[in-house]
Parts: structure tokens; C-alpha cells; sequence
């Protein structure tokens, strides 16, 4: 075997170097969490030489002082968050599969321009779109409602986009044969359909739970107490006279910490989901 | 044949089926008549087939609808609907009548959603002389020019990395680095807040290694050399602690799709490369980047559209004590001109400039990047 | 221009955990000039050979050299190769000109002029002068393989390698690049390594045949002299279209028995003296019709115009004979075959090693071949 050049192990050493700062860095703010979470806030704030770098054993005590706080029900609005996102995705999924199933297995009349516009809209930033959707959310009298939330981007252009170009896949004549068994059209798209496409809805679903997770402003325009989401909780109580950095932390660790279990165990549906959407381009 | 019946309300009912099935009756042939060929195609595709297949032209309509209605009624109605806002100004919540439909048992009021007074440009010319937009402009721009590059190199030069035959682990890196796109928008801010406090992690460390402390939240140009100063301008600091956390939390994700882009680069153009006498920048050069330029080109785009929404990041930074001159974005002003001071019409004037700059870069990028290639 | 030497030559890949010896202790050497075709079938180790000799795999052991130079340790640029894949590994955002020239551009010192020239000769060679502002996608197969010639021909390298280049060819392409390929090579001059898993190829082009068999090397020599003296049972079965008759013979004396009523017997039984068993060969051109011969039955006769192939079932082997166009058995028919003792191969049914070939030596080892013609 030949040995390596020098030129080759110096690049091998900058390299790894390199990957492990940046590892470093991209764990620094997560166990920067969960440390603050569990220690009492002048602990981990004084500065100098008392800072204490280990997690400590404060975090129920926090989360109580958390809790005992008026005007934020931090567990409520996790549960508001969940509620919200796991409809919303359960939503999407249907109306986008259904929605890319016609457009991926059918022909039919203005097929073409719905499509195209719909593509359309792909292009622009659809959060920017709050003003009219608080507008007409306030007409209908749904203020302050989960459906709010959960309405406006159910109809997710990009999640109809991925769905028509997985479900072009499906070979026409699997379609054909069970219409010709006897099937309706519905039970092709339920029992069909849907079961060969279930790692790209799996992945789909991880976008729009992430998407739904993470919209702010909107809530924050729309909900008032009792049916905040969390980020809309923790902007509280950030914004409140006292900022009280360790149920901060605490909330922040809830919210953040679940989700990053759930990515440790699905990361290939996350990484294909972030790819979904960049194989067209 | 039903039996005749002698009840009122059935006979009406009758009248009106007739009456309308007459009259919609051509309306329902031409439209059956107009389809029949595409239906013709979709029968003879389908080969011939003994049995009748049964197949009903509404189906796609069905499955398409639900989503259509919502679409339509979220989507496709603000975009309009912002446009036609941006010329007038708000003057409250609507409640004249638009509509109203009057169907015997069944009523439907369709009101107008907002009171508005038609003021044709004078929302966009507010818009040149406002400073704080102005501001906002400068801000995002910052960001765009700082953040987006350092990102990209960023993620490439990791890719390029956890590409190499002879990295290890690269599972774990990968998973690691990539952690970050699960963190929720708000949440992770704050820790940034924290470790950014004066007397925070960041600073303790600097402090134990010798270094100043640096006012990340509330700084202006403090620790800067000289000549950088001016051009680096006031606010500094905080700007650079959103560059830093913007790119923590999205670094890991387009490396994630530069890295996929990597491993789809055909092995034997490098050794082709290789054989040709390339050394390891020329492979790089002339195998890497041109084989990479699509997938280069959709980071940059998705990266700066990603710019120009920035909102929570900002306004969180803003309300835990960062300046907010340094950190307010074009997002943040409209939030608020449009739900702290309801000004529904002029903020919406904002957004279709945002959406319009947005529009003009991605083309300019687009064209730029994806010369020559037919 | 350079004698290879290839000695001892291993290469093992360790496949979580396993080891799997793809080239196991190789010795081979090229003459200066030559045309060596390296066959065998799938997984052999004749790719894994090449790639080594290239410089593309480092081996495990062993050494290579090109003339007086080792270049076991150089890589593939530093050494003075060239290479044609085998699916053309052209750079797809160059147009040909740059394809061709960007080898010279990287490792030599011309002049862009310099280059240019070079480029339109090697192009004019082949025949492509008018594709050379094309991008390789506007091409088509045969037009790329060549262009992926002429990036190799124009750096007029020490050694020529190619990797199954016509394997992605059409049938009648491929026929005609096979002349044109030899022409070029005896035009050049060059000490090229061809690799096939096509015997007709090897045997139509090489001036030597190297054959292996799971990263051995079975045999070298030109085709005459792997068809008429294989050095075993392996090289006779590969070489020959169609394959060889083999069949288990018992030994009485100077009488061979056989399935199905096979009965020999040998003029000179000097070869399997000692022996109970032998495997015994006849090439199907080797067989003909005759009166009182061995019987066997008829199944299939393929009419191929200029003659017929007759299968025939012998007990539990099957049999294949090469007849005249004329003769046409009936399938169940029962024929009688014969053969010349001269074309009657005889190989150890342990070893494979041949014990009488067609030529008058029955010692084939390798050595011999490579010292006697040098």
C-alpha cells in the first residue's frame, strides 16, 4: 500500500478538523438547552469563572415557575401546536394526494392552466400573504380558531407539485387493471395510490409538520391567549417586563428536543423531504 | 314514473327540476360534447376493453376540488386581493353587502371583507420616502450579501468534506450537522438571545481565552478597526448575530442537498480528469462546479427568497434587546405597518415591492446561472 | 511507447470485513507496440487489471512498470496513460474541441495554438472534424466513442487503455469501430491494453489474448495459440463460438467410454496414461456427419445459411456439431458423429489442466509463450 503524501494527510487533517468544528458549533446551542433548562437562571448568566458548563437538576422547578406565570399556558400551547400541526398535516396530505392524483392520472379539461397556475404561486413566499387571509379569516369569524391556522396553506402548492410528480410513477396499466377489476376511481387513489407512495408522503408529511411547527406570524396576529401556539408562547415570554431566561429555556427544550428525537429516528424521510423539493431545479 | 302526488311543495319542486333541466339541458350537452373527444382518447387508451369501463368525466374534478376550493379561496384570492389593497387605504373591517343570494330556504351573504378608500399610487410614493423602510431594506440586504454567501460556502466546503472517500463517520457528521432544520424558528432564537447576552456563554468563553466581550446584541461598531467602521456602519453586531443564527439553523440543510448534488457527479469524469493530468482544483473546477451549477443555482435562489422572509428570527432578537434598527427586516416593518398600526393598504403595497424584488433577483440569478446549457 | 510489466501484481477489496481478491498475484508483460487484449467473463479481475495499470486502484501488492520506470506508486495523472471508458466519461459542458484538448491543456506545456492543431488532427484522424463546437449530449453513441478516442490519441501517451469501449454500440457499429480501432492502434504505434468480455472481440483484435478467470490469469498467447493449446479446460470452453463439447470420459487403456454410448479410441494413449477419468473436448467444427460413427439424437438444427448447427443429445451432455448447409437431420433423428484424434483435446478432470491439445506441444505454460516470442 502506498503510503500517503503529505499533501493528501495535510488535507485529510484540515478536513476533519474542519467537520468536527463545525459538529461542534452546530451542538454548542442544543446543549446550551438543555443546560439552561436545568439550572436556575443566575447560574448560567453570571459570566467569569462561576459559569457552570453541566446540566443541572433545576429543570421541573423551572417548568413550574413556568407554568405558574399568568397569561402564558406554556402545556397548553404545546398541545395547541400538536393539535394544530398533526390536523394540518393529516389535512394537506389528503387534499394534496388527492389533488396530485388528478393531475398526475387524469386528463381533463383546464387541466393544463390550473396546473400552471398553481405552479405559479410555488414562486412566491405564500406567508407574505397575511394581510388579506387576516382580512377575510376575521369575516368568517374565525378568529382566534385552530382553523385559522390550519386552513390557509392546506392547499400547499408545493405539496401538490411533489405529489403529481411521485404519483406519475405509478405505472397506468396498475390503474387500469383494477378499473377493469371492478374498482372505483376512489378506491384506486385509496388503495392503490396511497399505499405505493407511502415514503413520499411520509417525507411530504415531515414538511408540512415542520412548515405548520414553525409559522409565527400569522398566529401571532390571529390567536389570542388560551389558543397560542408555542412560538407564539415563548415570543410572550420574551417580550414580558421580567424576562425569566431559564423558563425560557425551558419552554424552548419542549418544543425543541421532542422534534429532534423524532428527526434522529426518521432522517431519511427528513432528508428526502428536503430533497423533494430541489430534484426539479 | 313517480305517482302523482297531490303535495304542493312536490309539484313546485317538480316545475322548477323541469324548468331547469330544460334550460341547462344544451349547457350540459355542449360541455358533453366538448369533452367527448378527450374522452374518446382516455377510452381508446385504455384499449379496448369488453366491458364497459366505468369511468365518469367529473372524477378528477372531485378529487382536484377540495384542494382547488381552499386554494382558491387562500391562495390564489390574497394574491389578488393584495394587489387591489395596495391602492387603496384600510378603513376597518367590512360589513357592506357584496352579495347576496336569495335562493327561497337558503340565503348566502356575501359581505366585503374590509372598508377601503381608493388612493391609487400614493401607498408606493409613501414607500420612496420612508426611512424606516429604507431601513428594513438595508437591514435584509445585509443579510442577503453577508449571510447567503458564508452559508454557501459553508455548506459546499462541508459537503465537499462528507463527500470525500476517505472521511469516516460521515452518518454521524452528517446527522449532526444537519440537526439544526428540526429546531423550531422561535425556539432556537432565543437560545441564540441567550448565548448572546452580555454576560452569556459566548462571551464567558471569549473572556476565558483572552478575547473582548463583544456586545453581540446591542453593539454598534465597537471592536471594529477603523477604516471598517464607515462602511460596516452602526449596528454591526446585532446584524451579525442574525447572520449567525440564520446560518446555524439553515447550513445544515442546503448542505444536505449540495451533498446529494455531489454524490450524483459521475465518478469516472473524476478519473477521467484524473487521467488527463487534473490535480485536485482543476478536478474541482472543471468536473465539480459545471456538474454542480444546477443544483448551486437552486440554493442560491431558495437561500435568498429564504432571506427576504426573514420574521421571526428578527423580531424575537429584537423584542430579547437586540437594536431594533439594526435587526428590522423587510417582513418585520410590514408586520408592523399592518397589525400594529393597521395600515392594511400600505403594508400591502410593501409586500407586493417585497414579492417584486424577490421576483427580479430570482430571474437575475436564474439568468445568470444557468447560461449556455440548452 | 512502453514495454508493461506487470509483476506479481494483487489487488484485494475488503468488503466490511471480507476480503475478496479481485487480481490474484498477476504476472503479465506487454511488448512495446502491442495490442493485448485482456478477456474473461464478468468479475474476473481483467477491469480491476486495467484500472491498476492506469493507475486508478492502487494495488496491494506487487509491482507495475512502464519500460525502466516503476510506477507502482504513481497516480493516475502522473503516469503517462490515457484511457477510453467504457461509457466515454466526456465532460458534458465542453464542447468536443475542449474534450479533446483539455488533457493537453492540464499536463503539457503547448501553446493554445499548439493545442488547437493537435485537437484537428486527432479529430481529422477520426473522422469528427465537424463535431467540434458540439457539446457531447448533441452527439451520438458512435460520435462520442470516438471523440473519447481522440481525447486519448491526441496526448500521444506512453500506453493505451480501454475499458469495453464498444460494448454500448450497436451490432453494426460495433463490427465496423473493431477495423477501424486496429487500424488506428497499427497507425499509432501504440502499446495499448483492450479490455473485453466478448471472445469474437478478443480474438478478431488482439495480438495477444490474455484470458482470466477469477483474478487469475488462465493463459496468454495469440489466438491461434489459445485455440489450438489451451493451457486448460477454462481457456478452451471461452475461446470458440459456439463453446467447445466437453464431456467425462472413463479410460480403459487406449479406449475412451463416454455418456450415451461414447466410445474412443485413441491412436496415441501416451496423454492419459495413468489416468481413470479425463475430460475430453471437441470443438463444434471440429465434428462431422459420418457413417459409422457415435450415435446421438437430433433436437435442434439452427440454419444459419452458410451452415448449420446441429445439437444433439449424447446420454446426459449435450452436443453441438457445425455441419454443412446441406445436410438438414430431422430433430429425434438419430446421427452418427466423428472426429480427428488431432482435434481432440484431453484435460485432467481435477485440475483442467490440458493433457493434449490441438498443436503438436501439449506444455502451454505461460512462461513458455512469453520467452519464446520475445
Amino acid at each position: 500500500m502506498r503510503n500517503l503524501t503529505r499533501d493528501e494527510a495535510v488535507w485529510r487533517f484540515v478536513g476533519y478538523s474542519f467537520v468536527l468544528l463545525v459538529t461542534l458549533l452546530m451542538i454548542v446551542p442544543i446543549y446550551w438547552i438543555v443546560v439552561a433548562s436545568t439550572l436556575p437562571e443566575q447560574v448560567f448568566l453570571s459570566g467569569g469563572s462561576d459559569l457552570q458548563l453541566l446540566p443541572g437538576t433545576n429543570f421541573l422547578a423551572n417548568l413550574d415557575a413556568l407554568q405558574a406565570r399568568e397569561g402564558v399556558d406554556f402545556i397548553g400551547s404545546i398541545w395547541n401546536s400538536v393539535f394544530i400541526a398533526v390536523v394540518y398535516t393529516l389535512l394537506s396530505l389528503v387534499l394534496c394526494s388527492m389533488g396530485g392524483f388528478a393531475f398526475a392520472k387524469y386528463d381533463f379539461r383546464f387541466k393544463e392552466p390550473i396546473f400552471y397556475s398553481i405552479l405559479a404561486t410555488l414562486t412566491l413566499p405564500i406567508q407574505l400573504l397575511v394581510i388579506p387571509l387576516f382580512l377575510l379569516i376575521s369575516q368568517m369569524g374565525l378568529t382566534n380558531s385552530y382553523w385559522a391556522i390550519i386552513l390557509p396553506w392546506a392547499a400547499n402548492p408545493l405539496g401538490i407539485f411533489l405529489m403529481r410528480q411521485n404519483m406519475k410513477q405509478i405505472p397506468d396499466a396498475l390503474l387500469e387493471s383494477a378499473r377493469i377489476d371492478g374498482a372505483t376511481e376512489f378506491q384506486l387513489y385509496y388503495r392503490i395510490a396511497l399505499p405505493t407512495m407511502k415514503s413520499s408522503l411520509a417525507a411530504l408529511a415531515i414538511v408540512l409538520f415542520l412548515f405548520q411547527w414553525n409559522l409565527f406570524l400569522f398566529p401571532l396576529v390571529v390567536l389570542e391567549q388560551g389558543k397560542y401556539t408555542i412560538p407564539v408562547a415563548i415570543n410572550e415570554l420574551v417580550g414580558a417586563q421580567r424576562v425569566y431566561y431559564d423558563q425560557i429555556m425551558v419552554a424552548a427544550a419542549l418544543s425543541i428536543i421532542p422534534l429532534f428525537l423524532v428527526f434522529l429516528f426518521l432522517q431519511r424521510h427528513f432528508v428526502s423531504g428536503i430533497l423533494a423539493g430541489s430534484v426539479k431545479e | 314514473m313517480s305517482t302523482q302526488s297531490s303535495n304542493p311543495i312536490r309539484v313546485a319542486l317538480d316545475a322548477v327540476r323541469t324548468r331547469v333541466g330544460r334550460a341547462v339541458a344544451p349547457v350540459w350537452r355542449s360541455v358533453i360534447d366538448a369533452v367527448r373527444p378527450l374522452r374518446q382518447r382516455q377510452i381508446r387508451r385504455t384499449r379496448a376493453v369488453a366491458e364497459r369501463v366505468p369511468f365518469s368525466v367529473g372524477v378528477p374534478y372531485l378529487f382536484l376540488s377540495p384542494f382547488f376550493i381552499l386554494f382558491s379561496a387562500f391562495l390564489a384570492f390574497p394574491i389578488l386581493y393584495t394587489v387591489f389593497l395596495s391602492f387603496h387605504r384600510y378603513q376597518g373591517v367590512g360589513s357592506a353587502t357584496l352579495l347576496w343570494i336569495d335562493l327561497g330556504p337558503v340565503q348566502f351573504e356575501l359581505t366585503r371583507i374590509a372598508q377601503l378608500e381608493f388612493v391609487g399610487l400614493q401607498n408606493y410614493q409613501r414607500l420612496l420616502g420612508d426611512a424606516l423602510f429604507q431601513n428594513a431594506l438595508a437591514n435584509t440586504t445585509f443579510i442577503l450579501l453577508v449571510q447567503v454567501p458564508l452559508m454557501i460556502v459553508l455548506g459546499l466546503a462541508l459537503a465537499l468534506a462528507l463527500n470525500a472517500s476517505w472521511m469516516r463517520f460521515k452518518g454521524l457528521f452528517r446527522t449532526t450537522i444537519a440537526l439544526p432544520v428540526a429546531a423550531n424558528l422561535v425556539a432556537y432564537t432565543t437560545v441564540f438571545l441567550l448565548l448572546l447576552q452580555d454576560n452569556g456563554l459566548v462571551n464567558s468563553v471569549f473572556g476565558m481565552v483572552g478575547l473582548p466581550a463583544v456586545p453581540w446584541l446591542t453593539g454598534g461598531t465597537e471592536l471594529l478597526p477603523g477604516p471598517l467602521k464607515s462602511i460596516l456602519g452602526p449596528g454591526f453586531w446585532p446584524r451579525i448575530s442574525l447572520v449567525g443564527a440564520v446560518t446555524w439553523r439553515w447550513t445544515g440543510y442546503n448542505m444536505i442537498i449540495l451533498l446529494a448534488g455531489l454524490q450524483s457527479v459521475p465518478k469516472q469524469l473524476y478519473e477521467a480528469a484524473e487521467i488527463d493530468g487534473a490535480n485536485r482544483w482543476e478536478k474541482f473546477r472543471y468536473v465539480t462546479l459545471p456538474q454542480l451549477r444546477p443544483v448551486l443555482l437552486f440554493v442560491v435562489v431558495t437561500s435568498t427568497i429564504g432571506t427576504f422572509r426573514l420574521f421571526s428570527e428578527p423580531l424575537i432578537i429584537s423584542e430579547g434587546g437586540a437594536t431594533l434598527s439594526a435587526t428590522r427586516t423587510l417582513v418585520v416593518y410590514i408586520y408592523n405597518i399592518a397589525f400594529q398600526q393597521f395600515q392594511l393598504g400600505y403594508a400591502s403595497a410593501m409586500t407586493v415591492v417585497l414579492v417584486g424584488i424577490v421576483a427580479v433577483l430570482s430571474i437575475v440569478q436564474l439568468r445568470v446561472g444557468g447560461e449556455s446549457d440548452a | 511507447m512502453a514495454r508493461i510489466n506487470l509483476d506479481t501484481v494483487r489487488k484485494e477489496f475488503s468488503d466490511d470485513g471480507r476480503t475478496i481478491v479481485a487480481v490474484e498475484d498477476l504476472d503479465l508483460t506487454i511488448r512495446d507496440g502491442e495490442f493485448l487484449v485482456l478477456v474473461g467473463p464478468s468479475g474476473c479481475g481483467k477491469t480491476t487489471t486495467l484500472r491498476s495499470v492506469a493507475g486508478l486502484e492502487e494495488v496491494t501488492s506487487g509491482t507495475i512498470t512502464f519500460g525502466e520506470a516503476d510506477v507502482t506508486d504513481l497516480r493516475a495523472r502522473d503516469r503517462d496513460v490515457a484511457m477510453v471508458f467504457q461509457n466515454y466519461a466526456l465532460y458534458p459542458h465542453m464542447n468536443v474541441g475542449r474534450n479533446i484538448g483539455f488533457g493537453l491543456r492540464l499536463s503539457t506545456d503547448f501553446d493554445s495554438d499548439e493545442i488547437d492543431q493537435r485537437v484537428q488532427d486527432a479529430a481529422e484522424m477520426l473522422g469528427i472534424e465537424d463535431l467540434l463546437g458540439k457539446k457531447p449530449k448533441a452527439l451520438s453513441g458512435g460520435q462520442q466513442q470516438r471523440v473519447a478516442l481522440g481525447r486519448a490519441i491526441v496526448r500521444d501517451p506512453e500506453v493505451f487503455l480501454m475499458d469495453e469501449p464498444l460494448s454500448n454500440l450497436d451490432a453494426k457499429l460495433r463490427a465496423q469501430m473493431r477495423t477501424e480501432l486496429q487500424e488506428l492502434q497499427h497507425e499509432l504505434d501504440v502499446t495499448t491494453v483492450y479490455v473485453t468480455h466478448d471472445q469474437t472481440e478478443a480474438m478478431a483484435m488482439g495480438d495477444r489474448i490474455a484470458i482470466m478467470d477469477d483474478g487469475e490469469l488462465q493463459q496468454v498467447g495469440t489466438a491461434e495459440a489459445v485455440y489450438r493449446s489451451p493451457a486448460n479446460e477454462f481457456v478452451a470452453n471461452f475461446i470458440g463460438s459456439p463453446s467447445i463439447n466437453l464431456l467425462t470420459a472413463t479410460v480403459e487403456g487406449d479406449r475412451l467410454t463416454g455418456p450415451g454410448g461414447f466410445s474412443y479410441r485413441l491412436a496415441d494413449p501416451a496423454p492419459v496414461a495413468g489416468y481413470d477419468r479425463v475430460r475430453a473436448g471437441i470443438r463444434p467444427e471440429d465434428m462431422t456427419l459420418v457413417e459409422d460413427g457415435i450415435e446421438a439424437a437430433v433436437t435442434v438444427v439452427e440454419q444459419m445459411g452458410n451452415e448449420n448447427f446441429c445439437y444433439m443429445e449424447l446420454g446426459d451432455v449435450d452436443l453441438t456439431a457445425r455441419i454443412d448447409a446441406s445436410l438438414r437431420p430431422s430433430p429425434d433423428e438419430v446421427v452418427e458423429f466423428g472426429f480427428e484424434e488431432t482435434a481432440l483435446y484431453l484435460f485432467d478432470p481435477e485440475t483442467g489442466e490440458s493433457l493434449k491439445t490441438m498443436t503438436d506441444e501439449t506444455d502451454v505454460s505461460i512462461q513458455d509463450y512469453v520467452t519464446q516470442a520475445e
